[in-house]
């Protein structure tokens, strides 16, 4: 890592395993990491100093992650702060309508578990305008792109999903 | 009392014009010679008026004429037919014809026609008729052999004509009694009976229906005739289908998607296990391979709690039913739990009235049902901040129904996740839950025909309550009965 500061990363998820997993990868690639089991904590860490990037689960006992990024949104500082989403709930209905609120409001992308460590670093270093091999920047490329997808999908209303697959289908049957 | 002194004949044309009906001599011609009161208030004039003009205004003799075979057979008939009355009206009347013996060698010169009208009744007869046939239900009647002696057109319609023939054939080509027969019931105590029954159309449809019966004379001593009324109720049995299909689709989609759900929280957990194990190896560093191997036996682990509690929530069993004293149920709970929470500085109380009786209930089940109560109130009461929290589990009755309760002063349950609580797979404990626990705690509840309730405020604590109706829980203990 060429920054002569390293970068501080809060992770914030309830399972012990998620953020040991996350950290390690984080630490490996280089970057300073706290963690936080659940909203209440992370915003206490965050009034404390407030981290380059926050890595953040949706649910979540107490405060979950949806709450904690509204609150973040209402402050000024706060809400500069890019948030990177890692969850199994992006298309569930537990997870869903907050995912649609959070993706279209702020800074970040998403991601559903469970996570690939390179792709998890690659799009971490995108967001923060980090250098990048040229590997990173195509899975960077790839996950931002997945992500951006899935965004169209999520937010869309069936009818129109249904239009674009039948004009895609066509588009191939045609070879237009 | 002058009346007596009168003079015989008086006496009979005195008769003559009093009878209640109407009465008309008519000659071989056709004549009306005499005719009473009632005759002329109901006819009209009479008078050099011939019987066919008179009865039915036409100007010749009907085409059959009871009349002339009265004369021709020397006996009386009796007919009905219908006639024109001195309004221009309809009317229906019965008539009873005899011949009037005034010769001497035998020979009929006259006869006496007596009618009464029934008009009235007649209608009436009509409308009951169309009554019957029309309602939009089958109607019958059967005798103590149980042949149908009576059935209405929509029964006709679905199940052939079928009078004669014995209910259970035609109903159900049966060629015995069904089982459980609610007219056999009336026979026998003459009450109204009803049961949900299938039978066989004339085509071979199915045909669900729901049957009462009743007893036809409802004064007499014995039961000579037991009415039926059924319901078809195939097309709502289809429609209740199609709803519990949707339904289960729904379930099976929601499960589907829970389970997918877990999965990836375990595959996340593995996928850390093998990278955090690969860079302890790359690096050479033994409390880092250790650290992954924990974290992959943790998620195998966990992999293995999630397949036995799908297993046991997709076991779609019915409740085994033994009379047990519900109180013992608690008791054994609170004697598992005790250490447990007690080590958590989390006080567990008991609270048992002592009238409860003993209940038919799924022992293993209820079981079940209050361990997921119970653990999920130590863990609400972990996850709260305060501090001298307690669960209690109590055992009332009220209103003829068993109450289990679980509550605790913990963490509480805010609304957002009260309305999820008893989805597939939902779970706030991360890692720990698999979801199902309050989901099959449901099940088991609704199984045993009650009911569970929960009532909670964020940080405030939660009070879950199961409450079963001892009718209830009666009836399904009957059933499981009669099914053994």
């Amino acid at each position: 890592m060429s920054d002569n500061k390293k970068k501080k990363i809060l992770v914030v998820d309830d399972e012990k395993d998620v953020r040991d997993f996350l950290k390690a990868a984080l630490t490996e690639a280089g970057f300073e990491v706290t963690e936080a089991e659940d909203g209440n904590i992370a915003l206490e860490k965050i009034k404390s100093e407030i981290p380059d990037l926050i890595s953040l689960d949706l649910v979540m006992p107490r405060k979950s992650g949806a709450k904690l990024y509204r609150e973040l949104s209402k402050n000024k500082k706060w809400s500069k702060i890019p948030v990177i989403i890692v969850t199994g709930h992006a298309r569930d209905d537990l997870g869903k309508a907050d995912l649609r609120e959070l993706t279209m409001s702020g800074p970040g992308i998403y991601l559903e578990k469970p996570v690939k460590p390179n792709n998890y670093i690659a799009a971490i270093k995108k967001i923060l305008n980090m250098d990048t091999t040229e590997d990173e920047k195509e899975k960077a490329e790839l996950v931002e792109l997945q992500s951006d997808l899935k965004n169209i999908i999520d937010s869309s209303d069936p009818e129109t999903l249904k239009k674009l697959k039948d004009l895609l289908n066509n588009t191939k049957l045609t070879g237009d | 009392m002058s009346r007596i002194n009168k003079p015989p004949d008086a006496i009979y044309k005195e008769l003559f014009q009093q009878v209640p009906y109407n009465v008309a001599v008519i000659d071989r011609d056709f004549n009306i010679v005499e005719a009473n009161q009632n005759f002329r208030d109901y006819f009209g004039r009479w008078r050099n008026k011939k019987c066919y003009s008179v009865y039915k205004k036409l100007d010749k003799p009907c085409k059959h004429c009871p009349a002339m075979e009265v004369f021709k057979k020397k006996q009386s008939v009796v007919f009905d037919a219908v006639g024109i009355d001195q309004h221009g009206r309809n009317t229906h009347y019965v008539a009873q014809v005899f011949p009037l013996k005034t010769g001497n060698r035998g020979k009929i010169d006259y006869l006496m026609e007596m009618s009464h009208t029934v008009t009235e009744t007649d209608r009436w007869q009509q409308e009951y008729q169309i009554l019957f046939d029309r309602v939009p239900c089958y109607i019958t009647v059967i005798g103590e052999d149980y042949r149908i002696v009576r059935a209405n057109e929509a029964f006709r319609e679905n199940f052939g004509d079928v009078l004669g023939q014995h209910c259970y054939k035609v109903y159900k080509r049966r060629n015995t009694k069904c089982p459980n027969c609610p007219a056999e019931k009336t026979f026998k105590d003459g009450k109204v009976h009803h049961s949900t029954q299938q039978g066989i159309g004339k085509t071979g449809q199915k045909i669900h229906y729901a049957v009462s019966t009743s007893a036809l004379m409802r004064d007499s001593d014995r039961v000579a005739h037991v009415i039926e009324i059924s319901d078809d109720i195939t097309a709502i049995r289809k429609l209740e289908q199609d709803v519990i299909e949707a339904e289960r689709l729904a379930a099976v989609g929601q499960t589907v998607a829970g389970l997918a759900h877990s999965i990836k929280n375990i595959l996340m957990g593995l996928e850390g296990g093998k990278y955090i194990v690969s860079l302890g190896l790359k690096k050479n560093d033994k409390e880092q391979i250790n650290q992954g191997w924990d974290m992959l036996e943790r998620n195998f682990d966990k992999t293995t709690s999630l397949v036995k509690d799908f297993l046991s929530f997709s076991k779609g069993r019915l409740p085994e039913l033994v009379i047990i004293n519900p109180a013992d149920l608690v008791y054994e709970i609170v004697d598992l739990y005790k250490d447990i929470a007690a080590q958590s500085g989390i006080e567990l109380k008991c609270e048992v009235s002592s009238k409860i009786k003993s209940a038919p209930l799924d022992r293993d089940g209820i079981h079940t049902c209050l361990t997921n109560l119970v653990s999920n109130a130590i863990d609400a009461c972990l996850m709260s901040d305060k501090k001298g929290t307690e669960v209690v589990i109590s055992l009332t009755e009220r209103r003829d129904k068993l109450i289990f309760e679980v509550s605790d002063n913990g963490a509480g349950i805010d609304y957002e996740i009260k309305k999820k609580i008893f989805t597939t797979f939902f779970t706030t404990k991360g890692g720990e839950g698999t979801g199902l626990g309050l989901l099959t705690t449901r099940k088991i509840v609704k199984e045993h025909g009650g009911n569970i309730k929960v009532i909670s405020q964020k940080g405030k604590g939660a009070r879950f309550r199961m409450e079963f109706p001892r009718k209830r829980l009666a009836s399904l203990f009957k059933q499981s009965k009669e099914k053994e």
